[in-house]
């Protein structure tokens, strides 16, 4: 299993009020699993995606990466696991605007210590493959909307991770460019055979997914 | 109205509380800012009012006083003045110094008053301890001090020193040291009260005695029946008096000793405003940055209808709530400072020019209005720009992300040109003459400079941006290439403050390179000038101002030893000439053409100027010193008209010699020259040249052992006095150092809140960062080395900028305000540590807000959408 959850639960203390976001969550996805999740606004999709990226840990329950408990990792520990395990890309704002599109993409080899030379060639593979070759020596801000979330996919794949997180990776997008980018998401899927965890509210974007999970009020509604 | 404090409150007060170490870091740079100036700024007046201050209380009801030219004037002569009675009541009076000196070591200078008692008390109040309130009679007084080793001190002394009326007292006056009893104290009013106590009053006969200067008065003071106007009888007296009296008010000598000291004092304040400005730059900083973060919510304010006018209110009114908080906390801080900048200047002062007991003016009105009136404006003008730049934000503005994807900084040609046109203005201004003496010029030439550095900083910190990638990358990773990225994506932030640390710090590089040439050049002087053994002064010769001979006695045993060679009987004085004071030096020109050695300005050739000297002997020629020359724009040849007991008499200048002891102009003549108008001169200090062979040490202390307890004298090898000139030289300079370290330390907190609010501003960023896998050490590492090149940054154009600058105080504001000549030098070692330090300072400066960045959470991002 890539992941494992078990009655998880997340609660936000903020002050007199209690926000208990996820409330319960057991769910499993296997190696080359493409899951995308879905539910009204507020019913806790982003909360339990931060808890699967290692991002947050959860007040309750199990969650455990590639059989990894994580609750009980510190912050080092969660920080190595993301780095190494774990892509994500995000609605908005994945890339930093003061480097490069390549520079962006070869981001994390270089943060886990990799050499110069040859994070530099995968990242321009991964440039060539994403479509975006002739844009590497670009800023984020030269780039469309759908040219930006193609560089983010590929930074959140150059090392190889077991788990890809996706936040709403088309919210922000044309249809066209959605398409694109979720046309990339699903080849990833297949070769190298990328699990995918994707959090999306239309349904054309989940029908491209082997997996629906319908999330309410924190809870999961329906799986499939 | 109502509305904009609620405006106010909610928009800017809450705001400044959330971004408290910003605001802190604000307020305290202020706060330092006005501190140094108001410290200065007392130091100064300190020095001054504790001088006038003395004449005022000494002086009493004096209303005019009739001196001679430099040296008193001889008692003979009063008896021609009988005249002067007409006018009112005359008293004849000697000052001088003496050395208070107790059995365990203590010593400290009494100011002496020789008075004819008699006389005396209708010009100055005497009220004793034991009398009370009530004055004591003439007769009970004259009983008092008919002993010639009677004197009178000040209760507040006798206090200090537990001392009773009947005790005795060792004091030194110029060599000779005796015993004296005391005979009365006086209480803390009219005179005693004159510096700090440290007062003394005899009987003239007896001071003269003890001054060694038999027959000799210092002046004479007038007290005016109601018969005339005080301008009429000085203008009457003045037509009668013989030639080499003059007639003058008390608070002249104070006008003399200001002149004096003026140069010295400007530049001292000059300097101290450079903490201001940076200051300032801290506000400017401040208030850009919250209007740079807040463009978005300021679009809301006018979108939902509030005026431009309030807008720029608001921003302003910020900047007058920390310039207030600032100001108030720099007067508390003043205090303090005060203490420790007197402390600071007063070697100088005293050495230099003036003994007088130094303590910093209290806070005043004066102080207040001061602090308010420069800070609160300044900071308005500095808060203008970016409120301006506020009031102007459109209200679509407010459209989330309206700017977040603005194009990349793009290099505008004006920032080139500004410091294109700045330097030009700035070498203009550094060609012109001097204001009145002061070099105003020089100093906008410097602003210039300054400002045209810091418009160059974008442009800097662009090319490093540039070509910064491939030196960090290799240097520190990609640490290195984001904390690049980071400093090229935040130019028009980080620009005021690398602008307002290059501006501190190249005020630093310019004052040490400036410090550490004079430094070179004194040493290079000291090595040429001083060829003599050994040098002898009197122990109460502090400074020229100082009237005190060497005894007879002294100078017999010195002539008499064995090893002696030479004496160069050398005597100087001040004389009032133009506005001020200089100082008039005698010796033996042939003593000193045989032994010693000058070094000559003009005629530059050290043959052609001893033969110019060999010339002036038993001529009404002078040689003069180099500052005096410029001061008084003389050239080689000149003449120059100095009043003497005989009237006045036209000198010509034989030559310009360099000397670095002092700022006042010096004239030196041969000791015939001097006798035919001032007569026999007294030695202040002795210049002794030993036989080949002989040993410094061994003379010094043989000389020592001849004098015994009876003469107190200062013996200096010529190692021990060129020590000592070093000594005075750096003591010179502390202060100096002291004000610059402050202008560095406020700007080094202007780095620091720069780059916490870069930090809160890049939350987002940073968060992508901990989310792709950077962990915390990452995440400070770059941080810390962003720091590090704003620290780099500011130091390379400090060093650029200080170097142009040291080249403008060397060349142009120190000839024009003391007239030295200094040879360049640069002080390599000094430079390369203070800029090791910088980049240490301004790291550590980086640590906070390193620690903050990497305490974001890795969610950070997602929060907020
Ligand atoms: N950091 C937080 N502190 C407090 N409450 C939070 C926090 N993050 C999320 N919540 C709350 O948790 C609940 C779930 O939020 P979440 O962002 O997971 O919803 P979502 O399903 O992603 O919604 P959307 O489709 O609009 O993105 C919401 O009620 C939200 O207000
Ligand atoms: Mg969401």
């Amino acid at each position: 299993m890539i992941l494992n959850l078990k009655n998880v639960r997340k609660r936000y203390e903020g002050g007199e009020s209690v926000v208990e976001a996820v409330r319960g969550v057991t769910l499993s996805l296997a190696a080359g699993d493409f899951v995308a999740l879905m539910g009204p606004s507020g019913c806790g999709k982003s909360t339990l995606l931060h808890l699967c990226g290692a991002m947050d840990r959860p007040s309750e329950g199990e969650l455990s990466i590639e059989g990894t408990e994580i609750r009980r990792l510190s912050d080092d520990q969660l920080t190595a696991l993301r780095r190494q395990r774990l892509g994500f890309v995000f609605q908005f704002f994945n890339l930093l605007p003061t480097l490069t599109v390549r520079e962006n993409i070869e981001l994390p080899l270089l943060l886990s210590g990799a050499a110069a030379g040859e994070s530099a060639r995968r990242a321009g593979e991964l440039a060539e493959r994403v479509g975006l070759g002739h844009r590497q020596g670009h800023y984020p801000q030269q780039l469309s909307g759908g040219e930006m979330q193609r560089a983010a996919i590929a930074r959140a794949i150059i090392h190889r991770p077991a788990l890809l997180i996706a936040d709403e990776p088309t919210g922000n997008l044309d249809s066209g460019n959605g398409e694109k980018v979720l046309e990339l998401l699903k080849e990833l899927n297949r070769d190298p055979g990328l699990t995918i965890l994707m959090a999306t509210h239309s349904n054309e974007t989940a029908a491209i997914a082997s997996r629906l999970v319908r999330m309410r009020d924190g809870l999961i509604e329906s799986e499939g | 109205m109502k509305l904009f404090s609620k405006l106010f409150h909610q928009f800017i007060l809450r705001h400044l509380v959330r971004e408290r170490m910003r605001s802190i870091a604000t307020i305290i740079g202020i706060a330092l800012g006005i501190a140094v100036v108001l410290a200065i700024q007392m130091t100064n007046a300190s020095s001054l009012r504790g001088f006038e201050k003395a004449i005022e209380t000494v002086s009493g009801r004096t209303s005019l006083e009739v001196v001679g030219t430099g040296l008193g004037l001889d008692e003979g002569v009063v008896t021609s003045l009988g005249w002067l009675r007409s006018y009112g009541q005359v008293a004849p009076i000697i000052e001088g110094e003496a050395e208070a000196r107790a059995a365990d070591g203590r010593r400290e200078t009494l100011r002496v008053l020789g008075v004819d008692i008699l006389k005396d008390r209708s010009f100055r109040e005497y009220n004793l301890l034991e009398f009370g309130a009530a004055e004591p009679t003439p007769q009970e007084f004259l009983e008092l001090l008919i002993d010639p080793k009677a004197v009178v001190i000040t209760e507040k002394f006798a206090r200090r020193w537990g001392l009773k009326t009947g005790d005795e007292i060792e004091l030194t006056f110029a060599d000779r040291a005796t015993r004296y009893r005391i005979r009365g104290l006086l209480l803390d009013e009219g005179p005693a009260r004159a510096v700090d106590g440290n007062f003394a009053l005899m009987d003239i006969a007896a001071a003269q005695w003890a001054l060694g200067r038999l027959g000799r008065l210092d002046r004479l003071d007038v007290l005016l029946g109601d018969r005339k106007s005080l301008d009429q009888a000085e203008e009457e007296i003045r037509r009668r008096l013989p030639p080499g009296l003059k007639v003058q008010r008390p608070a002249r000598r104070g006008a003399q000793v200001e002149k004096m000291l003026e140069a010295f004092h400007f530049n001292l304040a000059a300097l101290s405003y450079i903490a201001l400005l940076v200051g300032l730059f801290l506000i400017y900083n401040t208030v850009s940055i919250s209007v740079i973060t807040r463009r978005e919510e300021i679009g809301t304010l006018r979108a939902v209808g509030v005026t431009r006018g309030r807008i720029l209110g608001l921003f302003l009114a910020e900047a007058a709530g920390l310039a207030v908080i600032g100001c108030g906390l720099g007067l508390g801080l003043a205090r303090g400072l005060s203490y420790g900048a007197v402390r600071l200047t007063a070697t100088t002062v005293q050495s230099l020019y003036i003994a007088t007991a130094a303590t910093p003016e209290p806070l005043g009105m004066r102080q207040v209005l001061l602090a308010f009136g420069i800070g609160l404006p300044l900071a308005l003008l500095a808060a203008a720009l970016p409120a301006l730049e506020a009031a102007r934000v459109a209200p679509m503005a407010a459209m989330r992300g309206h700017d977040r994807l603005a194009s990349r900084y793009r290099l505008k040609p004006i920032l080139l040109l500004g410091p294109l046109v700045l330097f030009g203005l700035a070498w203009w201004m550094a060609g012109q003459p001097p204001v009145q003496g002061l070099p105003l010029f020089a100093y906008g030439s410097a602003v210039s400079i300054v400002f045209g550095a810091a418009l160059l900083a974008p442009a800097v910190l662009y090319g490093l941006g540039r070509i910064g990638d491939r030196v960090l990358f290799k240097l520190f990773r990609v640490e290195g290439r984001l904390a690049n990225a980071n400093l090229a994506g935040s130019i028009p932030r980080l620009s005021i403050s690398v602008a307002a640390l290059a501006v501190s710090l190249s005020m630093m590089v310019a004052i040490a390179v400036m410090i550490g040439s004079f430094r070179e050049t004194v040493i290079y002087w000291v090595g040429q000038t001083l060829q003599a053994d050994l040098y002898l002064r009197p122990a109460t010769r502090n400074n020229v101002a100082t009237d005190a001979p060497f005894s007879p006695e002294v100078e017999q045993i010195v002539a008499g030893h064995p090893e002696v060679a030479a004496v160069d009987r050398f005597r100087n004085f001040d004389l009032a000439y133009a506005d001020g004071l200089v100082t008039i030096g005698t010796g033996e020109f042939q003593t000193l053409l045989n032994y010693g050695s000058l070094q000559f300005k003009e005629p530059a050739e050290p043959e052609a100027g001893r033969e110019a000297m060999r010339r002036a002997i038993g001529q009404e020629a002078v040689v003069v010193s180099e500052s005096f020359a410029l001061k008084f724009a003389k050239q080689r040849g000149d003449a120059v008209t100095l009043d003497t007991p005989r009237g006045s008499v036209v000198f010509r200048i034989a030559a310009i010699y360099y000397d670095y002891s002092s700022d006042r102009g010096i004239l030196v003549m041969d000791r015939g020259t001097f006798n035919r108008y001032w007569g026999e001169p007294q030695a202040t200090s002795l210049t002794v040249y030993l036989r080949d062979g002989a040993d410094p040490d061994r003379v010094r202390d043989q000389l020592l052992a001849r004098f015994g307890d009876q003469y107190r004298v200062f013996v200096f090898t010529n190692k021990t006095l060129r020590e000592e000139v070093l000594r005075i030289f750096d003591s010179t300079f502390s202060i100096t150092y002291a004000l610059e370290v402050i202008a560095i330390f406020v700007a080094i907190l202007g780095v620091a809140s720069t780059l916490l609010t870069l930090i809160l501003e890049r939350r987002r960023e940073l968060s992508i960062l901990r989310l792709v896998g950077a962990d915390y050490r990452q995440v400070r590492k770059m941080v810390l080395i962003e720091a590090g090149m704003i620290g780099a940054v500011s130091q390379a154009i400090g060093l650029l900028i200080g170097l142009l600058l040291s080249l403008l105080l060397i060349y142009v504001i120190n000839v024009q305000s003391f007239g030295w000549t200094i040879q360049f030098h640069l002080p390599t070692g000094f430079l390369i540590q203070s800029s090791i330090l910088i980049l240490i300072a301004t790291v550590l400066a980086g640590l906070y807000p390193a620690r903050a960045a990497s305490r974001l959470p890795a969610t950070e991002q997602m929060a907020e959408e």
